[in-house]
């Protein structure tokens, strides 16, 4: 099979081109729900290419509970310099798992942590904090507590009434579609593979994304939403002195208020096969398939040697 | 002493007196979440007529927690600044100096700043900005100006 099996290890690198143009031209809806799950399948494969990997590798050490078929010649000669191979993943193997661990365990003692921070309040959808510092989140609901959307005074301070409808619409936006499901998932994938980080990215931006679109068709204004997300990213600014280092192109929230003051992106849109973009997303589409599919291939191909090669 | 001595195990509210010391901590198994009891004991200092001792509020609350418990409980409260404290006699007399929703928005405070993972989870309204980005949006919001001066949005 030779180099074949390492494939799902490198192939998310395909799935890049595909980030940039569902970015560029999904609704934020289609192209979160479309990057999470070529995300999810991609780090499947590359996880189970890992865990076969290690299997082969290590079949023929001494003490191994493995079945002793799987340590035959023909087993082995599947991959390419078999027993360093099969150490490094389970090294790599173990990497990955302790980062999902820390990953799913950070998720939940956050969204414990914050809904505990908000006990004795009364029990309604928009907690209103009395603190300087401006922020709003959506906070997911926790074991039986409702999701809830949490603003401080400092944040409302800066926003007219207007700008106030927006930015709880927007939040309610997040806990209403379960954006943090996406965000979770994404982040486990990128765990699993790093080079799967620019999928986790490009899903994080369409979540807010989709949120801003249905925070506009709340109000019925993309030009209030714009203003809101502008004036609450300056207020936001300004309270935190240590910003992101700058990167080559925009933040993603100037790109977001670019957004709202151009037209609504259609409900359902892929550029026209015609055009140069139509073009590049058919061919970006077709590669993305085609590395999950050969992914798929050679996940399958080393899970049935294996199967044929276990002592019944 | 003999006074301590004499209102140990009194059932009756007194303020400004402290009572109760020696009462076990009660034998109830299910356990309250930090934060639900500070809100708790806030809620029971902001509902007293005046300044009370712990042992009040260990009344008010029907007995359900240790002295310990409150005292230790109003004291954390007290560092955070929700509540003051003023002495009175050989007790300490507690008033809530904050609501439950400053006390809510402290411990949040503590949750965002301490937690690396928040924005994992929590989906944020906005993000950071580089020093580009603000000036890049600050052209974009005057151009949000002048777009609803110019004409009906939309």
């Amino acid at each position: 099979m030779g180099v074949f099996v390492f494939l799902p290890l490198v192939l998310p690198v395909t799935a890049w081109p595909i980030v940039r143009l569902a970015e560029q031209h999904l609704h934020p809806r289609g192209a979160a729900r479309l990057l999470t799950v070529v995300g999810g399948l991609l780090a499947v494969c590359s996880t189970l290419c890992l865990v076969l990997l290690m299997v082969v590798g290590t079949a023929q050490l001494p003490g191994n509970p493995l079945p002793d078929g799987w340590s035959d010649p023909e087993v082995r000669a599947a991959v390419p310099h078999e027993k360093y191979v099969g150490e490094v993943s389970i090294g790599a193997l173990l990497a990955v798992l302790v980062a999902w661990s820390l990953a799913v365990a950070g998720h939940f003692r956050v969204r414990r942590r914050a809904h505990r921070s908000l006990a004795g309040l009364p029990d309604a959808e928009l907690a209103v904090l009395p603190d300087a510092a401006p922020y709003a989140y959506a906070l997911p609901g926790d074991s039986g507590r409702r999701g809830r959307v949490v603003v401080s005074t400092a944040m409302l301070d800066h926003l007219d009434a207007d700008e106030r409808r927006v930015l709880i619409a927007h939040e309610q936006a997040h806990l209403a579609a379960r954006h943090h499901r996406f965000l979770l998932l994404t982040r486990l994938a990128a765990r699993a593979n790093p080079l799967l980080s620019p999928l986790r990215n490009a899903v994080t931006y369409s979540a807010e994304r989709w949120a801003d679109e249905e925070a506009a068709r709340e109000v019925g204004s993309r030009r209030t939403v714009a203003r809101a997300v502008a004036k609450a990213a300056l207020v936001t600014r300004r309270a935190h002195a240590s910003a992101p280092p700058a990167f080559a192109e925009p933040g993603p929230v100037p790109r977001r208020v670019a957004a709202l003051l151009a037209p609504e992106p259609p409900a359902r849109s892929w550029p026209p096969t015609g055009t140069a973009a139509g073009l590049a997303a058919w061919v970006a589409a077709a590669g993305t398939a085609a590395s999950a599919l050969s992914a798929l291939i050679a996940a399958a191909a080393l899970t049935a040697i294996l199967i044929a090669a276990t002592p019944l | 002493m003999g006074r301590r001595k004499d209102e140990t195990g009194g059932a009756a509210v007194t303020q400004g007196r402290k009572h109760g010391r020696q009462s076990p901590s009660p034998p109830h198994g299910h356990r309250r979440a930090q934060g639900e009891l500070e809100a708790l004991i806030l809620s029971a200092l902001r509902e007293a007529p005046a300044p009370v001792t712990a042992g009040w509020v260990q009344e008010h609350l029907g007995m359900e927690f240790a002295y310990t418990t409150v005292m230790t409980i109003l004291t954390r409260l007290h560092t955070k600044g929700v509540v003051s404290r003023e002495r009175d006699g050989r007790a300490f007399a507690w008033r809530a100096t904050s609501d439950e929703a400053g006390l809510a928005a402290l411990r949040m405070r503590r949750v965002l700043d301490s937690e690396s993972d928040r924005g994992a989870v929590l989906a944020r309204f906005v993000t950071g900005l580089s020093s580009d980005d603000e000036l890049l949006l600050r052209g974009l919001l005057r151009e949000t100006a002048e777009g609803s001066a110019e004409g009906p949005e939309e």
